[in-house]
């Protein structure tokens, strides 16, 4: 299933913001997109057309999105992103294991609410979709992050030589990477990346998967043109 | 709730003038109650004669005792009455006693007169040599009782009515400290959620502005001047947004009516978090930042509130951007180290500096903090301080901000 063949459900009881959020969806490729104005609304929406993705505002006129979300996970495992437009719902969300999957503080740039939607639809199904479409390409180097082989095309090379495996780890740095591609990536973001939250000291460690990881994506390792060192920060990928 | 030293003293402050009032009050309600009883009854005083003025006006002559005039004239008005008792207990001279009671008292009667009624007349004796003067006022005129205490308990209560009024005190003061608290409570609470309710019902409309202005900026359709504009109605809106999140910040740091989320965080790790969101958002053009992270600080961790401590460093390098007073990029310089168990952030930038009037402000204690022109400084050092941090905004000799933030850590 193609990742804009989901079908999402937007919850607000504010009319002229589904209208822009419904918009946008549409513009960004989800043809399959239906509204809700109320818990009592939503519940039967969730009920007749069985969305994949609920974009569920905190606070509606008959009762709050954390209810309501309590009582669809009694039978449903479907994803779910909060709009919320107060800092303490925010609060809520981070404290409290709701089982929300991602929360968007009004107010939000369009092009933050697509990312936040696809992020999550990735990771809810990816196992049926898009992951094997996915890859990155540097210069005459092609990653195909569904398999994890680099492909280079030189023509003087065998074929032998031009496929390269990246390990577990060197494929989770260019993944994080990839994510944020342009953008830097701290060091702390890609450790987390790696080896999950909470650890440190893998400062060092995380160099040393960097340099392995441009001896496979760099045509010149020691000058390298894609994965950039941001001095003190962390790496870019370009 | 969480009470600082300065609140404390402030709620104290409260406390104390309430309790006054409320004394002052007290006394001015029983004052004027006790007076208008005056004003009404006064005219019923029915106060004994003095039985020694009574004999002082009391002759002997040869017919017998002989009262002065202007005495009997007082017996008159009062409508009292006397009677002197020689040592037998026989009546040797009255005036206007009552046709009921007798002419003759033994010790028995004369003991139990002396502590309560005399056939119900109200009593007061005097003792003249072997004689006794009793002067009378009417039946039902006077409520009379006796006291009596054991000397030990007087002697208790000599020792202990200070520390007896001392209580009193106390405990009216604690009172009012409550009341004040509770006061003060509900009003505090009441105005943040006024707050928190208006930034709500600002943010889903301006959901819809930024959205739109969004669109419309990258759309190909509309012209380039259209494009400019919705650009600059999409970033006015972000102002708005930070204006709002400024706001809220501002009512909970100073009202300490939420807690801050406090967790284990490492600063090393914010600032370069900071940083590069700093750098990916921000046009190369415009901002230059060095970050210097001693190696030892590198493991420092601080118990604080990861969110906030992100808005103080935002707030801080946005501050060098926006009043940087250059063309070109300013450069920003931030540093961490620690001494001991301190942790030093500092950030300085070569723009022109902090204001003489913005220094100034930033060093009043004072709410001030929340005017205008030094808002996003200020919240940084609430932030700072709401972690028991201290802060120090000044230039640096090259006439760039420099800004200084001490931390106490765990390690």
């Amino acid at each position: 299933m193609n990742l804009f063949d989901y079908k999402i459900l937007l919850v607000d009881d504010e009319g002229t913001l589904r209208e822009m959020v419904v918009g946008f969806l549409r513009q960004a490729g989800f043809h399959q997109v239906v509204e809700a104005e109320s818990c009592r609304a939503a519940e039967k929406m969730f009920a007749a057309q069985a969305p994949h993705l609920i974009l569920l505002d905190v606070m509606l006129p008959d009762g709050d999105g954390f209810t309501l979300l309590r009582r669809l996970r009694e039978n449903s495992e479907i994803p779910v992103i909060f709009l919320s437009a107060r800092d303490e719902d925010e609060n809520r969300l981070r404290g409290l294991g709701l089982g929300a999957d991602d929360y968007i503080t009004k107010p939000f740039l369009p092009e933050k609410l697509i990312l936040r939607v696809k992020a999550v639809l990735k990771r809810v199904y990816r196992a049926k979709e898009t992951r094997e479409e996915e890859t990155i390409v540097l210069g005459d180097c092609v990653v195909d992050l569904g398999s994890g082989v680099v492909h280079w095309n030189k023509k003087e090379e065998s074929a032998a030589d031009t496929e390269v495996s990246l390990t577990a780890k060197e494929y989770a740095v260019l993944q994080k990477l990839s994510q944020e591609r342009g953008r830097i990536v701290t060091i702390d973001a890609l450790c987390d990346a790696v080896w999950q939250e909470g650890n440190y000291g893998y400062e060092n460690t995380l160099v040393v998967h960097i340099r392995r990881l441009r001896e496979k994506i760099e045509e010149d390792p020691s000058h390298p043109r894609y994965l950039l060192t941001v001095r003190g920060l962390g790496y870019r990928l370009v | 709730m969480k009470y600082s030293c300065r609140k404390v003293v402030r709620l104290f402050f409260y406390g104390i003038v309430t309790c006054i009032t409320i004394v002052f009050l007290l006394g001015i309600v029983n004052l004027v109650f006790l007076g208008i009883g005056f004003l009404i009854y006064q005219d019923m005083e029915t106060y004994y004669i003095s039985g020694g003025d009574v004999m002082e006006a009391l002759t002997v002559t040869d017919d017998g005792y002989v009262l002065e005039d202007e005495m009997i004239q007082m017996f008159e008005n009062r409508n009292q009455w006397a009677m002197l008792l020689d040592r037998d207990g026989k009546v040797i001279w009255s005036i206007k006693k009552p046709d009921e009671l007798q002419d003759f008292y033994t010790q028995a009667d004369i003991a139990r007169m002396s502590k309560w009624y005399l056939q119900g007349y109200p009593v007061h004796q005097r003792v003249w040599d072997d004689r006794i003067m009793i002067v009378g006022l009417q039946k039902d005129t006077q409520w009379k009782y006796t006291v009596e205490f054991p000397i030990s308990w007087m002697n208790f209560v000599k020792k202990v009515w200070l520390y007896l009024v001392l209580n009193n005190f106390i405990l009216i003061l604690i009172l009012a400290f409550l009341a004040a608290r509770r006061f003060t409570k509900k009003r505090e609470e009441a105005r943040i959620e006024w707050i928190a309710g208006i930034s709500h019902d600002i943010r889903t409309p301006l959901s819809i502005v930024m959205g739109y202005a969004d669109t419309m900026e990258r759309s190909s359709e509309l012209s380039e001047e259209a494009r400019q504009q919705a650009a600059v109605i999409r970033h006015q809106s972000m102002v708005i947004k930070d204006l709002i999140a400024d706001l809220n910040l501002t009512f909970q740091l100073e009202d300490s009516m939420q807690p801050l989320r406090k967790e284990k965080v490492r600063p090393a790790q914010v600032l370069r978090s900071v940083t590069a969101s700093v750098l990916n958002d921000t046009p190369e053009e415009e901002i230059d930042i060095s970050l210097e992270i001693a190696q030892e600080a590198e493991q420092i961790t601080l118990y604080a509130d990861r969110k906030l401590l992100v808005r103080a460093f935002r707030n801080l390098i946005n501050n060098s951007v926006k009043h940087s007073g250059k063309t070109d990029a300013v450069k920003v310089r931030i540093s961490l180290w620690k001494e001991k168990r301190r942790c030093f952030i500092r950030f300085q930038d070569d723009g022109a500096g902090y204001p003489q009037e913005t220094l100034r402000r930033l060093k009043k204690r004072k709410k001030d903090a929340a005017a205008q022109d030094i808002r996003g400084l200020g919240i940084v050092k609430k932030i700072v301080l709401a972690h028991g941090g201290r802060i120090r905004f000044g230039n640096d000799e090259k006439g760039g901000s420099d800004c200084l933030i001490i931390f106490f850590g765990n390690k």
